[in-house]
C-alpha cells in the first residue's frame, strides 16, 4: 500500500503542458514493409484478375466476362499497390512513456494511441509472407469489442518482440497497483 | 439443503424454457420465411395436413429440448462465484466470479408468481448475451444470491450503502416513471415504426395474393376509386393504421414498464418494473461505463427522454437498450439530472458546440452530385421524361434538409470530468463519459480534412465508440492529449 501510494503521484497539469502527440517523432515501420505491402496488394488484385480472365479461356464456363472487367482488375491491382507503396513509407509507430502510438493510411490518415493501462492482452503473429520477409505483427486487445483491437503490422520480428515485451511489462507493473485500488474501494478485478 | 449443493431447477421452469425457445425459433425462422417472400409459396405448396404434421413436429422438438436441457441442468453457488452445468448435446460447465458480474437480473413472469419462482440471471463484460440464466428458481434463493454476490464484491469492512441520502434501509429513489410518462415512452418509441414497417410489408403481400381471388378487395379498390378524394381516405387509412400502432406501442410500453422505480443504493443502482413480467436488474455502480440519453423525432414533440444505462460490451453490434438493458424509459429534460447520481461528474450536457460548417458544406455538394448523378441515369434508363424534374424538386430539398439536421446535431460539450456528444437527424442520442474510462484515442484525417485542418476524433470506450466528426485539428488534438492523460494517470485501470 505505502509502496504504491509513494510511487502514485497526482500532480497538477494545465492543458497546454500535456504532452502532444503531434509533437513525438514516428519511427517508420521496417524496411522490408514496403515491397511486402505492395506485393500483398499487387498480387490478390492480379489473382482475381487472372480468374476473371480464366473465364473466358476455359470451354463451357458458366459466364465470360468482358475483357474490360480484366483490365479494371489489373488497373485495380495497380493502384492499390502504388497507394500500398506510398502508406508503408509513411506508416509510423512510437512508444511513449505511457502509451503506444500508431500511424497508418493515405486517403484516411489515422493515428491510434493506445494507453498502457488500458491493453488487456498483447499478442505477436506473422502469417506465411510476412515471416519471408522477416515482419511481425503486435496485435493490442483493449475492452470496446473486438473491432477496436489494435494491429501494428510492419514491424520486424526483433523490435516486435521487444514491443511486446515492453508491453507486458506495463500491463503487469499496472496490475500490481490492483490490490490497494482494492482497499481504497476501487476493486475491478476482471 | 445448503445453497452450496448442486441444485435443479423447479418443474415449472420447464414452462419458461419452452416458452424461450418456441420465441428464439419464431425469432431466427420468421424473417428467413417471410424475408425471402416465400412464405406463401411454402404454405401454399404444404397442404393444412402437412403443415399441422410439420407444427406438432416443430413443437415436439422444442418441448423435448426444453425437458432435456432441464433434467441436465445444474448450478451450485461456491464462496466467490456460480457454477453452472448445462448442454442439450454437450454438457457445458461455466464459473463465473462474483468480481466479475457486472448487471443482476430478477425477473419474475407472471407464471411464476403464484409459486414464488424467479429468473435470475447474471452478465458479465466479456459475455455478448446473459451469461448465466436461472428460470425457475425459489425467490429467496434469488435474493440469498444477489446479495451474497453484492457483499462479495464490496471489499471487505465496507458498509452496503455509502452515502446515501434518504431513507432509513439506505436506498434513495433517484426517479419513477407514471403511467402516464411509460403512454408517451411508447408512442414516442420507435418500435412503433418497426410495427408499421411489418404491418406494411405483411399487408402488401396479402393484397397481392388476394386481390386476384377476393371480390371485396375489388369492391375495396373501386370504392376508393369512387371517392373524389381518395388519396384522402387513403390518407386518412395510413393515419388511424399508425395510431393504432401508437396506442399498441404504448400499451406495450406500460406493460413492460409500469411502477418502474430507479433507485440509488450506494455501490449499486437497482431498477423495478414490470406487469406480466415484474423485472428487477441491479447495476454495480463501478461497471457503470457512461450514459446514453435518446429521443426519438416523436419524442421531441412529447417531451419524452430515454436514458440507457451503458456498460462493457464484448460483441460489435450496437446492442438495443430495449430488449435486456438498463433503460430508463419516459424521462422529462427537467428529469435529466438524475445523469450526475447514476455518473460521478455527470452534468446534463450545456451549452454544445457545434462541428465545423465545412461538414455541412462537404456533404452538400457530395449529396448534390450524388443525386444529380443518380437522377440522371435513373430517367435515362427508363425515360423519365419531365418527372426527372419533379423527383429533383422534391428529393433535392429534403436530402439537403437532413444533411443540415445532421450536420446541426453533431456537437461536443465538455464537462469538469464528463464529455458529452451529440448526434441525430430527426430524433438525437447523447452520449456521456468519464474520459477517465477512454481505451484508445483515434485521430482520423481525411485529405479534404488535412487541406482544411479538420479531423474526426473517435474515442474506443468499454461500451463501444464514439465518434466527433469535423473538429478543428487543434481542437482535436487538445481533446485527444487530455484524454489519453486522463486515461494514462487514472487508478482504476480495466474494465
Amino acid at each position: 500500500m505505502i509502496d504504491s501510494a509513494a510511487r502514485f503521484s497526482n500532480r497538477q497539469v494545465a492543458p497546454g503542458d500535456l504532452p502532444d502527440f503531434r509533437r513525438v517523432e514516428l519511427q517508420h515501420v521496417a524496411r522490408a514493409f514496403v515491397p511486402y505491402a505492395v506485393l500483398v496488394q499487387v498480387l490478390f488484385w492480379l489473382i482475381l484478375a487472372l480468374a476473371v480472365a480464366g473465364f473466358r479461356v476455359v470451354p463451357f464456363s458458366p459466364f465470360a466476362p468482358d475483357w474490360w472487367v480484366v483490365a479494371v482488375l489489373v488497373l485495380a491491382a495497380t493502384w492499390f499497390g502504388g497507394m500500398a507503396w506510398l502508406d508503408a513509407r509513411r506508416r509510423g509507430w512510437a512508444l511513449r512513456e505511457h502509451d503506444l502510438i500508431y500511424r497508418h493510411g493515405i486517403i484516411w490518415r489515422r493515428t491510434v494511441i493506445v494507453p498502457f493501462a488500458r491493453i488487456q492482452h498483447v499478442e505477436t503473429s506473422s502469417g506465411p509472407l510476412e515471416r519471408a520477409f522477416g515482419l511481425m505483427r503486435v496485435k493490442c486487445f483493449t475492452a470496446g469489442g473486438a473491432m477496436s483491437d489494435l494491429s501494428v503490422v510492419g514491424l520486424d520480428g526483433e523490435s516486435a518482440r521487444k514491443v511486446r515485451q515492453h508491453l507486458l511489462e506495463q500491463i503487469r507493473d499496472a496490475g500490481e497497483v490492483g490490490p490497494d485500488r482494492g482497499e481504497a474501494g476501487e476493486i475491478d478485478e476482471s | 439443503m445448503s445453497p452450496e449443493d448442486w441444485q435443479r431447477l423447479a418443474p415449472l421452469a420447464l414452462v419458461f424454457l419452452f416458452f424461450r425457445s418456441l420465441q428464439k425459433f419464431i425469432r431466427e425462422n420468421l424473417f428467413l420465411f417471410v424475408g425471402a417472400g416465400a412464405g406463401f409459396a411454402f404454405l401454399d405448396w404444404l397442404g393444412p395436413r402437412e403443415l399441422v404434421l410439420a407444427g406438432a413436429g416443430v413443437l415436439l422438438v422444442l418441448i423435448g429440448g426444453s425437458v432435456i436441457y432441464f433434467r441436465r441442468f445444474r448450478f451450485r453457488i461456491e464462496d466467490d462465484a456460480v457454477r453452472v452445468r448445462r448442454g442439450v448435446f454437450e454438457k457445458k460447465e461455466l464459473r463465473v466470479r462474483f468480481a466479475r458480474i457486472q448487471n443482476i437480473q430478477i425477473g419474475q413472469p407472471f407464471y411464476f408468481r403464484p409459486f414464488g419462482l424467479v429468473r435470475f440471471s447474471l452478465e458479465t463484460p466479456g459475455a455478448s448475451e446473459k451469461e448465466v440464466e436461472l428460470p425457475g428458481i425459489r425467490r429467496e434463493l434469488a435474493e440469498w444470491m444477489r446479495d451474497r454476490i453484492a457483499e462479495r464484491q464490496r471489499p471487505d469492512g465496507a458498509q452496503a450503502p455509502v452515502e446515501v441520502a434518504t431513507g432509513d434501509a439506505g436506498v434513495a429513489e433517484l426517479y419513477h416513471a407514471t403511467t402516464g410518462r411509460l403512454l408517451l415512452h411508447g408512442m414516442a418509441s420507435n418500435q412503433v415504426w418497426v410495427l408499421a414497417g411489418v404491418v406494411a410489408y405483411l399487408a402488401s403481400q396479402l393484397m397481392h395474393r388476394f386481390s386476384e381471388q377476393l371480390d371485396e378487395a375489388e369492391m375495396l379498390v373501386a370504392g376508393l376509386e369512387r371517392f373524389d378524394n381518395g388519396w384522402l381516405v387513403l390518407l386518412g387509412g395510413v393515419t388511424a393504421l399508425l395510431a393504432i400502432l401508437m396506442v399498441l406501442s404504448a400499451v406495450i410500453s406500460v406493460l413492460r414498464y409500469h411502477g418502474f422505480r430507479l433507485e440509488d443504493a450506494g455501490d449499486r443502482f437497482v431498477a423495478r418494473h414490470g406487469l406480466l413480467d415484474e423485472q428487477e436488474q441491479t447495476v454495480r455502480r463501478e461497471k457503470v461505463t457512461g450514459l446514453m440519453f435518446r429521443q426519438s423525432a416523436v419524442g421531441r414533440l412529447l417531451d419524452c427522454w430515454s436514458l440507457a444505462v451503458r456498460q462493457t460490451r464484448s460483441s460489435d453490434v450496437e446492442e438495443q437498450a430495449e430488449r435486456g438493458g438498463f433503460l430508463v424509459p419516459g424521462m422529462a429534460r427537467r428529469q435529466m439530472g438524475i445523469a450526475s447520481r447514476l455518473l460521478e461528474g455527470a452534468q446534463p450536457p450545456g451549452d454544445i458546440q457545434p462541428i465545423s460548417a465545412r461538414f455541412r458544406r462537404l456533404y452538400w455538394q457530395r449529396g448534390f452530385i450524388l443525386l444529380l448523378v443518380v437522377l440522371s441515369v435513373v430517367s435515362f434508363t427508363w425515360y423519365w421524361g419531365h418527372w426527372t424534374a419533379v423527383v429533383s424538386a422534391v428529393t433535392m430539398p429534403v436530402v439537403l434538409l437532413a444533411l443540415h439536421l445532421r450536420y446541426r446535431h453533431w456537437g461536443w460539450s465538455r464537462g469538469d470530468e464528463v464529455l458529452w456528444v451529440r448526434q441525430g437527424l430527426l430524433g438525437q442520442r447523447i452520449d456521456g463519459f468519464r474520459l477517465d474510462r477512454v481505451q484508445q484515442v483515434r485521430i482520423v484525417q481525411s485529405i479534404y480534412q488535412r487541406r482544411h485542418g479538420l479531423a474526426n476524433l473517435q474515442l474506443v470506450l468499454p461500451q463501444g465508440s464514439v465518434t466527433i466528426p469535423f473538429l478543428p485539428l487543434d481542437a482535436a488534438a487538445d481533446l485527444a492529449n487530455e484524454a489519453a492523460y486522463i486515461a494514462e494517470t487514472a487508478l482504476d485501470h480495466r474494465v
